[in-house]
């Protein structure tokens, strides 16, 4: 999968560059996990194409902001020009925190808190960079028998001894801690239950937004390219081609901030600070024209007063109440059409099948 | 691996959509029925072949085993124009290619929400907390000590057949059908850590959760809950593969596939249900009136042809033919699968052959002669319970066009006299 083995990268000539003793300490094989926080975003590799960010091959040696066919921010186009040159060093401090670097960066990401991981993001990366410092891949030395041992050794159990053992049926497992609760339990429910203490306007949230969700999800929450459209859409559900948003047809706005918390920015989950999806709630309710004022404040004390306006379209499931499940549980078998079988459409004419020559369908997976 | 990453680009199989019996298909008659050859015999026995003269592998050159390199277009498959990102997106199994009852491990499709977690099992917990008389954790160790189960059962997403409400659009049941597979779990029921937990009372709901990037949520009743949900960490005698959940997986039979929570960590007992993402925003089922239906979480009966089918066209010309396929439903077992060659003017019972399992797939045939000229071919399946597959056009009398999930139409495949089957709609 690397576009240069780490054989070749042993055996050529280095280009040096600043910095060759963060590389030499990365790990490429764990970079390449730490990678899938970027792949959202970005590629890498044979093929790799630009995505929301510019595709990073040979990026060891490039000049910021200096892609002809990627649309950088201008602030990143200004650092290039002002001789901002990716390298081991430059990249480093740029993916610990990309905004302290480059305010004015779209990159929405954070930035990586450990060191190991940018080290070995930065490995990865120069494994398919001509122009990395080629000390980047040290020899992979045969591991002691210690060093065997300790990989394959399982890490002990848990020592279910060292806690408060099941009283249950079968004595298995022990019990939660409520700190452990805590860490996990992040579900909110439309009554409230499990909305943590906090606030945050729709001006905040707009700052949270544009920074860390309109790559994907547009500023106005219009979506770019198949990611969601979150705002707008109202009075499309029964069009021919309805606009499923936040607005026009989320039953409750608990699922909003819920969602986000958990899941939200893609690839760097739990990211945000409770305030900030406050934040972002409100910015959405504003975007959705379901709060009007930019100093409005959502809270803990407020969030459940706020009501989504598609609530009451929501019904239980009444599949069996279809005609075509009264149909006779014995059907016809002889003579059941009058007419012969005549087309009505083809698949072949819309050829969206992959592997033909593809164009684009219409529909969603989910 | 690079072999069968080249497999899928083998232009064999479009060369035999568009050509019919001009491509392969033809070359292979052929070069069985050339007049030069009937004189010297078939080279493929009077020739000696290299597999029979010379050695071939010695055991451990696969400790664990592939398949055999003619098998390489064997695949997934995803469609691009779907989603965003591969890391939130699909792909469908290889349905044309496969046969009997059980899904191979390698081609079971998979839909992530946040790509696929690699999760380390000694560092991986299960937790049940909320309306429990003690919460509790569960290694995968604490895990693997509850009475063990073992039953085949389908999955099948919700929107499987989703890109097809408003019309034929797909050519290929991998395509139009690929989001289901079947395959045998070994794991311990649900209801049992929920005994050892100690439901209380007003505990109704429960919430299952997954250690993903997208930490997947979605709310269950608990009498289902109770019934026949698993806790899985096997499939098909093997661990859960990583794309399937590994190292453990929820099980919710005869339910859509996005509430089988993959690399599930976390149940919370709740007397309401939650109302996540998955159950409001998506999978819910929007009908022509602007309303939409919540809670559907039952797969109804449906049936498919996988052969002949557009990526498995008839390239043996007319007599003995077979037809094949799958027939499932979310309500138990398959009582009954009908076929057509005529587009519904008259029907005949299929063959269901091997296992009749509850909430499993069920393998039917069709066996006829087969006099050249073109067919409509269609299958329906008839439960347990008596429900018939309806037809995609009372359906959409039913929902309209736009509720993406629970498409369990009868699927019309064209045959044409060559051979070639596409994907079409009829009157």
């Amino acid at each position: 999968m690397l576009k240069f083995p780490k054989s070749v990268l042993l055996a050529t000539a280095a280009i040096a560059f600043s910095g060759g003793s963060v590389l030499a300490s990365g790990d490429i094989d764990a970079g390449e996990k730490v990678f899938k926080k970027c792949m959202a975003c970005h590629m890498v590799g044979d093929g790799a194409k630009h995505r929301v960010g510019p595709e990073l091959n040979d990026v060891f040696g490039r000049v910021a902001g200096s892609l002809d066919d990627f649309k950088y921010s201008p602030a990143m186009k200004e650092a290039g020009a002002g001789g901002l040159v990716w390298g081991a060093d430059t990249l480093a401090t740029y993916l610990h925190k990309p905004k302290d670097m480059i305010p004015k960066t779209k990159m929405a990401f954070a930035g990586l808190k450990k060191e190991a991981d940018i080290e070995n993001v930065l490995a990865y990366l120069a494994s398919f960079s001509a122009g990395a410092d080629m000390d980047t891949a040290e020899p992979e030395s045969t591991p002691t028998a210690e060093e065997t041992a300790e990989q394959t050794a399982p890490t002990p159990a848990l020592q279910n001894a060292d806690y408060e053992p099941s009283t249950g049926p079968m004595g298995l497992g022990r019990v939660a801690l409520p700190e452990e609760i805590a860490a996990w339990d992040i579900d909110i429910r439309p009554d409230g239950m499990g909305l943590p203490a906090g606030k945050g306007t729709v001006a905040e949230g707009e700052v949270v937004f544009t920074e860390r969700c309109a790559t994907c999800h547009g500023d106005f929450g219009e979506g770019r390219d198949r990611w969601p459209v979150l705002a707008g859409g109202q009075d499309t559900l029964t069009d021919e081609r309805p606009e499923k948003t936040i607005g026009s047809y989320w039953p409750y706005l608990s699922t909003v901030y819920d969602y986000v918390r958990r899941a939200m920015p893609f690839g760097d989950a739990r990211s945000l600070t409770n305030d900030e999806v406050y934040a972002i709630t409100a910015y959405l309710l504003y975007l959705n024209d379901i709060v009007t004022d930019e100093a409005f404040e959502l809270n803990s004390e407020n969030f459940t007063d706020i009501h989504l306006p598609n609530e009451e379209n929501f019904i239980a499931d009444d599949r069996q109440e279809e005609p075509h499940w009264k149909a006779d549980a014995d059907p016809c078998m002889t003579d059941c059409k009058a007419e012969p079988a005549k087309i009505t459409m083809r698949a072949r004419v819309l050829d969206v099948t992959p592997d033909s020559d593809e164009g684009e369908g219409g529909g969603q997976v989910d | 691996m690079s072999e069968r990453d080249q497999g899928v680009k083998n232009p064999s199989r479009r060369a035999l959509l568009r050509g019919g019996l001009a491509g392969g298909g033809a070359a292979l008659m052929a070069g069985l029925t050339a007049g030069k050859s009937i004189a010297a015999g078939d080279p493929a026995i009077t020739d000696i072949q290299d597999w029979n003269r010379y050695l071939g592998d010695g055991v451990d050159a696969a400790p664990y085993g592939m398949p055999s390199e003619f098998e390489a277009d064997v695949v997934r498959r995803n469609v691009a124009w779907l989603t965003a990102d591969t890391t939130s997106s699909i792909n469908f199994t290889p349905l044309h290619a496969l046969d009997g009852i059980i899904t191979p491990n390698g081609v079971c499709f998979e839909r992530h929400h946040g790509g696929v977690a690699e999760v380390d099992p000694m560092q991986h917990r299960l937790m049940i907390h909320g309306l429990v008389e003690q919460p509790l954790v569960f290694t995968m160790q604490d895990l693997m000590r509850f009475p063990r189960q073992n039953h085949a059962y389908f999955l099948e997403c919700a929107a499987n057949s989703g890109m097809e409400w408003r019309g034929a659009q797909l050519n290929g049941c991998q395509f139009t059908h690929g989001m289901v597979h079947n395959v045998v779990y070994t794991g311990v029921p649900l209801r049992a850590l929920l005994e050892e937990a100690g439901v209380k009372t007003d505990g109704k709901w429960l919430l299952a959760e997954g250690a993903d990037a997208a930490a997947m949520t979605r709310s269950i009743p608990m009498e289902k809950v109770l019934d026949d949900c698993l806790v899985a960490f096997k499939m098909n005698g093997e661990a859960l593969r990583p794309e399937q959940g590994y190292p453990v997986r929820l099980v919710v039979p005869g339910w859509e596939g996005n509430m089988w929570v993959k690399w599930l960590r976390r149940l919370e007992v709740g007397d309401k249900p939650w109302h996540q993402r998955e159950e409001t925003s998506k999978y819910t089922d929007l009908l022509a009136n602007g309303k939409a239906r919540r809670f559907t979480w039952v797969m109804d009966v449906k049936s498919v042809i996988t052969s002949p089918s557009p990526q498995a066209p008839i390239t043996h010309g007319k007599g003995r033919t077979v037809v094949t396929g799958l027939a499932w439903s979310g309500n138990g077992t398959i009582k009954d699968v009908d076929v057509t060659l005529d587009g519904g003017r008259n029907w005949h019972k299929a063959r269901i052959d091997g296992p009749s399992l509850s909430k499993s797939l069920h393998r039917f045939y069709y066996e006829f002669d087969w006099d050249g000229s073109e067919l409509f071919l269609q299958s329906r399946a008839i439960d347990e319970l008596g429900n018939v597959q309806p037809t995609k056009d009372a359906l959409r009398a039913a929902r309209g066009e736009n509720s993406i999930y629970h498409n369990n139409g009868i699927q019309t495949w064209y045959v044409r006299a060559d051979g070639v089957t596409e994907n079409v709609e009829i009157s």
